[in-house]
């Protein structure tokens, strides 16, 4: 394993020998009871832009020319099938056939802000609903929907958009029953509705299309809207519209953006962190090459295609100037989180909670636990690339990325223009997992078009640009520590936690007027802060250090960090508290004492049981250790549950099989839920097994999938979802499956 | 000049024999179905056929492909292709997507040299990457796949594990 845990004072414990318990596996779905409010004021004060023969019901629909209906997402759909719920959603209380409702980019506009992915991160307990919290986060949200950040990430684009999709496709209904009714004569209550049709007994009937001029001019009223729950389409999930076109190579990327007379560029940066380009000159007469663009620490060519630029830029000569480069490497960050943690020199946590009270009178067995993890690239499918035109009226801009607030703003940003004069343009996006929340890609592709007024440039970048430029999930070390009763359970609990801050890095890159670093970055301790087991005496400890390496959101964030050292420490605990891991689980979610969170964590934690004793362990081949380990997760608002069956041969780990069971309130779309889980436990297991991205005087060493390696169909292991529906308030789902899988692992 | 056999017609490109045929297609044909992905032949999203066997495009020169007939993605065509085809979309194969195209061109080449094999034995000749991680369900497609070209003996269909 790549992520290196060092021996706990009592040097190496026998892991693996886990697990024993009754009962049966539990199976089905169970449809919660719905628990979205509706809230009506979601469909005021702004209507969705209708063109001729289109006609607008509402903020997030309207009837396209051909008669279908459009459902606006203001999420990028990146893989997680964002526009098949939209669809989902709208088609169910329109009662509609799936078939007449398509979804389509919403505009980049105030209404379609985001301010869920911001309001997660405010450093509140999200168990506790007292009333400052509650007062603190309804102020940030008028905030942030006033400004009007759109952006697609946290695991929150179902629950920004579900509920408003839902208001205003009531409020459509309402619009096309009163135009039937004034049509027919006839009172609301006699109209019936099938198949996209509004007809009266006589059988007189009309489409929703045929309605949709007249029902456009009524004025939208407040409509009841029943809770979320099963129904035609919700809780059974649809087929994706884009899985044919995503098959048969027709489904367009940014990277396939091909506008008449485009020229291409190639990107290189400067080999060490932190270097700035000093000097960069063509050889001259290259077939098909345009110029030379340098940045400030980049080069770039630019030609009539990209393997023409791809050969100037292996031919030009270029000068780097290190003066000011980071000289750092992987063992001086990793000294520096030990020096404080040993709180040496100037540091102090900058984030104290849960100050444990008593610990000093605890008496009783200590164990104690030093855990580290790497620093991890993203690596998406589709390497950065981003095509822009600049003209003298603004600029447009095609390219998949996680927020087109943040976009605009960019782009306007380097064009010198206003965000009005942006447009953004979003094709698919060949993987996010937080890497497009930084849009550095698109800042540069426009400062390169720029040299080519009214040129369309695409700047693609090559794997090894991709990895060596990217935002990582910070590595971290952690100092983990309890003492133990004489039932075996902790009586304090210390946790330390040695990290750079992904939000103080990132809002001084995004928005450089906003004050990063004010408020403590409550993803430096997700995953262990928040914890649903009851601990008594608990501190948890923050200390921001940074060297300068830039990290960004890396998918989970914080929870791939802390769920990992802190649920491999409750594994040692169990180890020497002589209790299995899962009952040992069950035991500290008891002394939580009844807690919302508790709950949930217990009814996920007893299906894995279940599973576990009615499902026997395959031996491993000879010499080699079969076991289960078992985690439990709380993030984005849900559960998530992970029993992983490994093999273990000499240095070899092999993964066969994982069960994952699943509680984000309610399963909207289930088939769904479960390929998101499936995918997130991938990505997290091809960190935990294979991903390391290590620094040398300041050079980034991975460049390819060589140097770092994923998970192939050879080694993925077989991934088995149970999803167990709480009926609580629907939680994030892109995500929860990425934490659990390494300390169920290791 | 050189001239490329692309999915059954034959096309002069103006390029340097040294040119990846990857960026051939792309901007020169605008054949975009084809991705890229590593630049290195390690990712295999840019597989397309050359004279019927599956090969990553962006390590092959167009010099070497000239003479031979090269099929994308957007010329994929036959039972074969069809099966891999419907059974990706039957099983909701893609997230992003991207690499997909990728793993359809390198399915359809290991079935093309012998359509009745064992799902293990189909998959264990495909090597590309998913960073979605739809490994479980392209196991799924291959399978489905199997049974639309082996109607006889048709492997068993899992059971979609999330209910």
């Amino acid at each position: 394993m790549t992520t290196d845990r060092k021996p706990s004072r009592r040097g190496k414990i026998a892991r693996r020998t886990f697990l024993i318990a009754a009962g049966v596996v539990g199976g089905g779905l169970l449809v919660g009871a719905g628990t979205v409010i509706a809230r009506l004021s979601s469909i005021d004060g702004y209507k969705l832009p209708a063109d001729d023969g289109e006609a607008s019901l509402g903020a997030w629909l309207k009837f396209a020319r051909d008669g279908k209906i459009e459902v606006a997402v203001p999420h990028q759909e990146m893989g997680q099938g964002i526009y098949a719920l939209a669809v989902l959603l709208a088609a169910e209380v329109l009662r509609l056939p799936i078939e007449a409702v398509r979804a389509v980019p919403a505009p980049v506009h105030a209404r379609f802000a985001n301010p869920v992915v911001l309001l997660d991160g405010l450093p509140f307990d999200g168990h506790n609903d007292g009333l400052f919290q509650g007062a603190s986060v309804w102020t940030f949200d008028k905030i942030l929907r006033a400004l009007g950040i759109s952006a697609t990430g946290g695991s929150t684009s179902t629950r920004n958009i579900a509920e408003p999709i839902r208001a205003c496709a009531a409020s459509a209904l309402d619009m096309l029953m009163r135009a039937a009714a004034e049509k027919f004569g006839v009172a609301a209550s006699q109209l019936k509705i099938a198949d996209g049709h509004i007809s009266i007994p006589d059988g007189k009937s009309a489409t929703y299309a045929e309605l949709a001029d007249a029902a456009a001019k009524l004025p939208p009223k407040t409509i009841a809207l029943p809770l979320l729950s099963a129904g035609t389409y919700v809780g059974k999930g649809i087929a994706r519209a884009d899985a044919a076109a995503k098959t048969n190579g027709s489904a367009r990327y940014g990277i396939d953006t091909r506008e008449p007379g485009q020229l291409y560029a190639a990107i290189r940066h400067s080999p060490r962190l932190g270097g700035v380009l000093q000097k960069a000159t063509l050889r001259e007469g290259l077939p098909g090459v345009r110029g030379l663009v340098e940045g400030k620490d980049y080069v770039a060519v630019v030609a009539s295609s990209y393997s023409k630029a791809v050969a100037g830029l292996e031919q030009a000569d270029v000068v780097w100037n290190d003066a000011k480069a980071l000289s750092v490497s992987t063992k001086d960050v990793f000294a520096a989180y030990r020096a404080a943690l040993d709180k040496g020199a100037s540091y102090q946590p900058r984030w104290v909670l849960d100050k444990a009270g008593d610990a000093a009178s605890s008496t009783g067995r200590t164990v104690a636990a030093t855990y580290d993890a790497p620093f991890l690239a993203h690596a998406t499918m589709e390497p950065m690339n981003a095509t822009a035109v600049v003209t003298d009226k603004g600029v447009k801009v095609w390219a998949g990325h996680q927020s087109g607030y943040l976009a605009q703003l960019r782009a306007a940003g380097v064009a010198g223009v206003s965000a009005d004069a942006v447009e953004i343009v979003t094709p698919y996006l060949g993987g996010g997992f937080g890497r497009r929340a930084d849009l550095d890609y698109i800042a540069k592709a426009v400062e390169i078009a720029r040299k080519f007024n009214g040129t369309p440039v695409q700047t693609i970048w090559s794997r090894a640009e991709d990895m060596r430029d990217d935002f990582y999930r910070p590595a971290a070390m952690a100092d983990v520590s309890a003492t133990l009763d004489a039932n075996g359970l902790p009586s304090s609990f210390l946790y330390r936690i040695a990290v750079p801050s992904v939000n103080d890095q990132f809002v001084k890159r995004a928005l450089p007027a906003a004050m990063g670093g004010v408020l403590p970055d409550r993803s430096t301790v997700d995953g262990a802060i928040f914890s649903f087991y009851g601990l008594r005496n608990r501190s948890i400890e923050n200390f921001t250090v940074d060297l300068g390496i830039p990290v960004g959101f890396w998918r989970s964030v914080g929870h791939s960090l802390n769920n990992f050292f802190f649920e491999t420490f409750i594994d040692e605990l169990s180890v020497e508290a002589g209790i299995k891991p899962i009952d040992y689980r069950a035991q500290l979610l008891k002394a939580a004492n009844g807690t919302e969170a508790a709950k949930r964590a217990s009814a996920v934690l007893t299906r894995l049981s279940r599973f576990d004793a009615a499902t026997q362990l395959r031996p491993g081949k000879p010499g080699a250790k079969a076991g289960r380990g078992v985690a439990l997760s709380e993030c984005f608002h849900s559960f998530v549950g992970q029993l992983a069956e490994v093999e273990v041969d000499g240095r070899d780990i092999r993964v066969r099989r994982v069960l994952a069971v699943v509680d984000c309130g309610l399963a909207i779309d289930p088939p769904n839920v479960a390929a998101q889980i499936r995918s997130a436990i991938i990505y997290g297991l091809s960190a935990a097994l294979y991903g390391k991205v290590d620094f040398d005087n300041g050079r980034v060493v991975p460049e390819n999938f060589d140097t770092y390696p994923v998970l192939t169909l050879d080694d993925a292991p077989e991934i088995v979802v149970e999803i167990a529906n709480s009926g609580a308030d629907i939680g994030g789902v892109g995500e929860i499956g990425t934490p659990g899988i390494a300390p169920a692992v290791g | 000049m050189i001239s490329l056999n692309i999915n059954g017609r034959s096309h002069q490109v103006d390029v340097d024999p040294d040119t990846p045929l990857l960026w051939a297609l792309r901007d020169e044909l605008q054949l975009t179905g084809t991705k890229f992905g590593c630049g290195r032949a390690l990712c295999g999203a840019c597989t397309v056929h050359i004279d019927g066997e599956a090969a990553r495009s962006c390590s092959i020169m167009v010099g070497d492909a000239a003479g031979k007939t090269v099929t994308t993605i957007e010329g994929l065509a036959g039972d074969i292709a069809r099966a891999v085809q419907d059974a990706w979309v039957e099983a909701a194969v893609p997230q992003c997507g991207y690499c997909q195209p990728g793993f359809v061109m390198a399915a359809t080449s290991v079935l093309g040299k012998n359509r009745s094999q064992t799902k293990e034995a189909v998959l264990s000749q495909i090597a590309n990457i998913c960073r979605c991680g739809t490994y479980d369900a392209i196991r799924t497609a291959v399978a489905i796949a199997l049974g639309k070209l082996n109607p006889a003996s048709a492997e068993p269909r899992k059971q979609e594990s999330a209910k």
